[in-house]
């Protein structure tokens, strides 16, 4: 069995990090949550998480800003980017900007959890 | 006593009384902060509970029934029903069953509390309730206050309850514009289920004046965009004498489009009236078919600012159509000239004529067509 795997959920609503960490929780991982765009940029960098859930609409940074920070920083981190916003152009620019798959809310928990493992091997 | 010591007495009772104040109103704030953090708290600690309700592959966890009366947890519901979607709704319309959530927020919206806490049970209602639910949301479509009406309309859209959208429509005539204009999102959301009652509403209802709903019901036929629905509305345009009822029905005709949109189109274009002649001109050009470009190219003749103009625009957006607009800067006609030039310019033909001549490329439509707007628009100017 591999080690437990880090994962950590940025959203700056209290619901979506809630029910996503507790799903994730049930599966087996470790799981910090974040509710703004400073935070979750600064924990990207030091937490060392296996995959982070960005939310694209937060206080502080957007989602999209944090992935072009960390990419010109040299940090590749395992992204997905979660948003409400139904926008194909931050979908297009966040898979540009080193997301690894784009997820719209309101989203199927199976599905997102299918996509997360995919990230996750052990 | 003397007037001081009266004066001094009153101040320190004024003094007193606003002290009082000042600290009830800290103690106020404070309890009120209070409580706003534990209902927060709650709120957290039930979207864990449906969360891990949800999620969970075994036993799910006993969700105690005594819930169903503290409002944070029909937030917290209300919140992770607009956060997932699936089949775990399914889950959590289990959950609200079995607590009788639902149930109890019926209740609310019969009694007699005050407005605020009725309309808090309509909203919820509207979040959470599923076809059990519709009937009462149907006798609360006739409530006396207009914002439960249009939250009842909105669950009634959101669950999708076909019956409901007669009851609807019996409301559509008797309101005010704007909660009409509420109750017709809500009709769009039942997309093409609503057609037809739609159509049976326009005929039901068309007079000579007053057809306030009727045109309303019209341009929800266009924004549901059944494309069936075109013969019926060409039915209501030729019946109409209602100036804004055909008006209605030509837009709502060029967004369903289709061939048997183009003829009564054509018709109206050639109208004495120059508010239809205008709009039929944008419809013809949203159905985006060349073959009435020939048919199009009269209306930059047109005596009417507006109809030259919308055709114009029309032509532009049309395959072929720059053609005609380039033809008629070479015409005798200054009004259809300017027209065509302004439709040119707006299109990026104009733009694009500038930069081959930049390039010394420049076609002989492209001088002709920079030539005029150089010398400037003829009538306008």
């Amino acid at each position: 069995m591999g080690d437990i795997k880090r994962v950590l959920v940025a959203d700056d609503s209290d619901t979506v990090t809630t029910v996503l960490a507790t799903a994730l929780e049930l599966e087996g991982y470790e799981v910090d949550k974040v509710d703004n765009g400073l935070a979750a940029y600064e924990m990207g960098i030091t937490g060392n998480y296996d995959l982070i859930i960005l939310d694209h609409l937060m206080p502080g940074l957007l989602g999209l800003e944090i992935l072009e920070r960390w990419g010109k920083e040299g940090h590749n981190h395992t992204t997905i980017v979660l948003s409400g916003v139904d926008d194909d152009r931050i979908a297009v620019d966040s898979l540009e900007a080193g997301a690894v798959d784009f997820v719209r809310k309101p989203f199927r928990m199976p599905e997102l959890l299918a996509r997360i493992r995919s990230r996750l091997p052990d | 006593m003397n007037e001081t010591t009266v004066g001094l007495v009153i101040l320190g009772v004024v003094m007193l009384v606003a002290f009082a104040m000042l600290i009830g109103l800290v103690m106020l704030k404070a309890i009120n902060r209070r409580r706003a953090l534990r209902r927060r708290e709650r709120h957290s600690r039930y979207v864990a509970l449906i969360s891990r309700r949800i999620a969970a592959k075994d036993t799910p966890e006993p969700i105690d029934s005594s819930t169903v009366v503290d409002d944070s947890f029909l937030d917290a519901v209300i919140d992770i029903r607009n956060v997932i979607t699936g089949r775990q709704i399914d889950t959590l319309a289990g959950i609200i069953d079995g607590v009788g959530l639902a149930r109890r927020q019926e209740q609310r919206l019969r009694s007699r509390f005050p407005l605020g806490r009725r309309l808090r049970a309509a909203v919820s209602l509207a979040e959470i309730g599923d076809e059990s639910t519709a009937p009462v949301l149907i006798t609360h479509l006739a409530d006396r206050e207009p914002e439960i009406r249009i939250q009842c309309a909105r669950g009634l859209g959101r669950i999708q309850y076909e019956p409901a959208i007669e009851a609807i429509l019996d409301r559509f005539g008797l309101e005010q514009p704007w909660v009409r204009a509420r109750f017709a999102d809500t009709l769009v959301r039942f997309g093409g289920k609503a057609t037809w009652p739609l159509v049976a509403f326009v005929r039901a209802n068309l007079r000579h004046d007053h057809n306030e709903g009727v045109i309303e019901a019209i341009r929800v036929l266009g924004v549901i965009g059944d494309r069936e629905v075109g013969p019926s509305l060409a039915g209501i345009l030729r019946v109409a004498t209602d100036p804004e009822v055909r008006i209605a029905a030509i837009e709502s005709l060029g967004i369903v489009g289709g061939p048997l949109a183009i003829r009564p189109l054509k018709y109206t274009f050639r109208s004495t009236d120059w508010r239809l002649r205008a709009k039929s001109a944008t419809s013809l050009g949203h159905i985006g078919d060349p073959s009435i470009n020939a048919v199009l190219a009269r209306g930059l003749q047109d005596s009417n600012w507006w109809v030259r103009r919308n055709t114009a625009s029309a032509l532009a957006a049309l395959p072929g159509g720059d053609e005609l607009l380039l033809h008629a800067i070479g015409s005798d006609d200054p009004f259809a000239r300017d027209a065509a030039a302004e439709a040119l310019a707006d299109c990026g033909v104009l733009a694009a004529a500038r930069e081959r001549d930049d390039a010394g490329q420049a076609t002989d439509n492209d001088r002709l067509l920079l030539d005029y707007v150089g010398a400037g628009l003829q009538v306008l100017s």
